[in-house]
C-alpha cells in the first residue's frame, strides 16, 4: 500500500522537489507551532488529546493487527486483514520519522534555554559567570567543528580519504581534539567517579542498624565472598574435605557459590520479577489514562 | 503481532488487564468516599523535604531522569507538579533540570501551569526549568554543579535513571539535601535504596499521583493495576501447580528444530521414540521444554507458517 507521504520520503536526495518539500514541512511545522502557542488552553488540549488519541490508535492497530512475516520486498497483499498488516508495516518508519522531527524542533528550545540560562548569567556577570563562559565558548566550537568536519566527509571526500588521519586537516584534528580528546575523557572521568560513589554509599548502607541493613549486610558478604576466587577456593576445598568429594553430599550446598547462587536465584529474581511486572502494568494503566484523555498531567 | 500457535494468550491477557484499569475507573467514578489506598513513606516525605527546604531557604530541586518524554518522565512531572504546587505556596525556590528537550519543554508547560492555576504567575521564573544536556555524564556533571552552588535542601529524583543515578543522590547527601528517589529501573533503585533517605520501589512511582491527589480517576486505575497483580499472582501459582503435575508424566511427543528461516527456527512436534530413551532402555523423564507451559510461552513457527511464494507479486519498473 503506498501512502501518500511515500511521495514526499521517496524523493530522491539533493533534488529541488525534496528541498521543496522540506521547506514546504518547515513553514507547516512552524507555523503549527506558533498557531499551537496562541491557541487558548480551551482550545489546545482538545487538540492535544486528537493527536495523541490518533498516534496512539496508530501503535495499538500496529500490535494488535497480524502482521505480516517473511515477506518479500515484492509480495502483494491478499485480502483485507494483509492489505491493512501491509499498510501498517510500511507506515510505521514515516510515522516514527514525525516523532523525530518533532524531538529537532524542541531541540532548539533546550539550546535556547541553555542559552538564555548561561548568557544572563555572563552578561549580568553573576556568580560563577566563568563557567558560563566555558560552557558557551564550548558548545559554539563544538558545533561549528562538529558541522565544518561533517560537511567535509559528507560533501568534499568522495573517495573517503578522510578515513585516514594521514589526510587530516585543521578542521579534522580540531573536532577530533574537541569529540575524542576532550568530550569522550570527560565522559569517561564522570563514569570512574561512580567507584568512589559506590564506595561512599555502601559504607553508609552497609552500617548494621537495623535488621533490614543487617541482612542488606549479610548477602553482600555473600555476594562479594562468592566471586573472590580464593577464598571460594579455600571454602570449597574445605567442604570437599568434610564431604570426601561425594557430588551428593548436602554439605555440597553449604559451599560460597552455592548459597550465592541460591539467594541470587530464589530471593533476588522473584523479587525483581514481581517488581518488573509491577512496573508494567503501571506503565499499561499510565498509557491508557494517556491515550484516553483521562490523564490531567501535572495539573489538576 | 504476529498470531503464530500461541501468542495470542499475551494480547488476550494484556486486553483482561486493560479491562480492569477501566472498569475500576468506572467503579472509582461513581463510589463515594473513594477507595482505599495504603500508605506509601516515600510520598509523605515529600512535603517534609519542601518544609525542610522552606525553613533553609534553599531550593528544591527535581531530575524527571534522563529518558525521553514517555509514560515515565510523564509520571515523574506530574509529582513534579504537586510538589511545584507545595514549593510555590511557600515561596520556595525550585529547580528543574532536564536530559531531554522534550521533556524541557513539557515540565515548562506544566510548571507555569502550577504557577498560573495557584494564582502566582509573576512568581514563575523560565530558569526554573533548565535544560543542562543530552549526554548522559555531561547531565550528571552540569547537575552536581548545581546542587554544590546552589546548596540544595531537598532533592527528587524520580524518573528513569541509569548510572549517573549515584553520582546525583552522593553529591545531594554532600550538601545535606533530604533525597526522595524513585525509578522504574530495577537497576538503578539498590543505588537509590544504599544512598536515599525515601525510595518508591517499583510502581509506587506509578501510585504516587494517585496516592498525592486521590481523583477518581487515578485511584480507580491504581486499583485497576492490583487486580492485574492478583491476576498474575493466581496465573503464577496455577501455572507452577500445572507444571508440576505435567512433569510427573511421561513424555509423549517433543520439540525438534527442523530449520531456519530469515532467522526464525522453525519448529515440529514429533513423537517421542526408541532413540530418546535412557542408556539403560527405561523411558527418559520429561524434560521443561516438553511441557504444556513451556509451548505457550515458546510459540511454534512451523515450515507452514511461512506465505505462500505463489502469492501475487508487484511488476516490476520498466518491465
Amino acid at each position: 500500500m503506498n501512502l501518500p507521504l511515500a511521495a514526499i520520503w521517496g524523493q530522491d536526495p539533493g533534488s529541488g522537489a525534496l528541498i521543496g518539500y522540506l521547506v514546504g514541512a518547515f513553514i507547516l511545522g512552524v507555523v503549527m507551532m506558533v498557531a499551537m502557542t496562541k491557541m487558548p488552553t480551551r482550545g489546545r488540549k482538545p487538540s492535544v488529546w486528537i493527536a495523541t488519541f490518533a498516534s496512539g490508535f496508530f501503535y495499538f492497530l500496529f500490535w494488535i493487527w497480524p502482521s505480516p512475516i517473511n515477506r518479500g520486498p515484492s509480495d502483494l497483499p491478499v485480502g483485507f486483514s494483509e492489505k491493512v498488516g501491509f499498510g501498517l508495516q510500511d507506515a510505521l518508519p514515516k510515522v516514527a520519522n514525525i516523532a523525530i522531527i518533532l524531538t529537532a524542533f524542541l531541540l532548539g528550545l533546550g539550546i535556547y534555554s541553555l542559552l538564555h540560562v548561561h548568557l544572563g548569567r555572563l552578561f549580568k556577570k553573576q556568580k560563577d559567570w566563568q563557567f558560563s563562559l566555558i560552557l558557551v565558548v564550548s558548545m559554539v566550537l563544538m558545533i561549528i567543528f562538529g558541522y565544518w568536519d561533517w560537511m567535509q566527509r559528507q560533501f568534499n571526500d568522495p573517495d573517503l580519504l578522510l578515513a585516514k588521519m594521514d589526510n587530516w586537516g585543521f578542521v579534522n584534528y580540531s573536532f577530533d581534539l574537541l569529540f575524542d580528546g576532550l568530550l569522550q575523557q570527560m565522559d569517561a572521568a564522570m563514569f570512574s567517579m561512580i567507584a568512589f560513589f559506590i564506595l561512599s554509599a555502601a559504607y553508609r548502607a552497609f552500617r548494621i542498624k537495623s535488621i533490614e541493613a543487617t541482612v542488606l549486610m549479610a548477602s553482600a558478604l555473600i555476594m562479594i565472598l562468592s566471586i573472590m576466587g580464593a577464598v571460594d577456593m579455600v571454602y570449597s576445598n574445605m567442604i570437599d574435605s568434610m564431604t570426601g568429594g561425594d557430588p551428593g553430599h548436602f554439605l555440597n550446598d553449604a559451599k560460597i557459590t552455592a548459597v550465592a547462587s541460591w539467594v541470587k536465584n530464589t530471593m533476588q529474581v522473584p523479587a525483581l520479577r514481581a517488581l518488573e511486572f509491577g512496573v508494567g502494568l503501571g506503565a499499561l494503566a499510565m498509557g491508557l489514562r494517556l491515550w484516553l484523555g483521562l490523564e490531567k498531567g501535572g495539573v489538576s | 503481532m504476529q498470531y503464530l500457535d500461541t501468542a495470542w494468550i499475551g494480547v488476550a491477557v494484556t486486553l483482561v488487564m486493560v479491562a480492569f484499569v477501566l472498569l475500576n475507573i468506572v467503579r472509582a467514578r461513581g463510589k463515594e468516599g473513594g477507595l482505599y489506598i495504603r500508605r506509601i513513606p516515600g510520598l509523605n516525605a515529600l512535603d517534609d523535604a519542601i518544609g525542610r527546604a522552606t525553613e533553609m531557604g534553599r531550593p528544591v530541586l527535581m531530575i524527571p531522569g534522563i529518558g525521553t518524554l514517555n509514560a515515565i518522565s510523564v509520571q515523574a512531572l506530574s509529582i513534579f507538579a504537586h510538589v511545584t504546587k507545595s514549593a510555590a505556596q511557600f515561596s520556595t525556590p525550585i529547580k528543574i533540570c532536564c536530559a531531554d528537550a522534550a521533556v524541557y519543554t513539557v515540565a515548562q508547560e506544566v510548571i507555569r501551569d502550577v504557577y498560573q492555576t495557584q494564582g502566582m504567575g509573576d512568581r514563575y521564573n523560565e530558569d526554573f526549568v533548565q535544560f543542562v544536556s543530552d549526554r548522559q555524564f555531561a547531565f550528571a556533571a552540569g547537575v552536581s554543579g548545581i546542587i554544590h552552588r546552589e546548596k540544595v535542601a531537598a532533592a527528587f529524583l524520580l524518573g528513569e535513571f541509569y548510572a549517573e543515578s549515584l553520582i546525583f543522590a552522593e553529591t545531594c547527601n554532600s550538601v545535606g539535601a533530604i533525597q526522595v528517589a524513585g525509578s522504574t529501573h530495577n537497576t538503578q533503585t539498590p543505588f537509590f535504596i544504599a544512598a536515599c533517605d525515601y525510595v518508591l520501589i517499583g510502581d509506587e512511582f506509578y501510585a504516587a499521583s494517585a496516592y498525592l491527589k486521590r481523583e477518581p480517576v487515578l485511584v480507580g486505575s491504581l486499583v485497576g493495576q492490583d487486580w492485574g497483580k492478583m491476576l498474575i499472582a493466581a496465573m503464577c501459582l496455577l501455572g507452577c501447580f500445572i507444571f508440576s503435575i505435567d512433569m510427573t508424566s511421561a513424555p509423549t511427543t517433543k520439540r525438534v528444530t527442523v530449520g531456519e528461516e530469515n532467522g526464525t527456527s522453525l519448529v515440529e512436534f514429533q513423537a517421542v521414540d526408541d532413540s530418546d530413551n535412557m542408556e539403560d532402555g527405561s523411558l527418559r523423564k520429561k524434560r521443561s521444554s516438553d511441557t504444556a507451559l513451556h509451548h505457550y510461552f515458546h510459540p511454534v513457527v512451523s515450515p507452514g507458517a511461512f506465505q505462500d511464494r505463489n502469492r501475487p507479486q508487484k511488476e516490476e519498473e520498466g518491465s
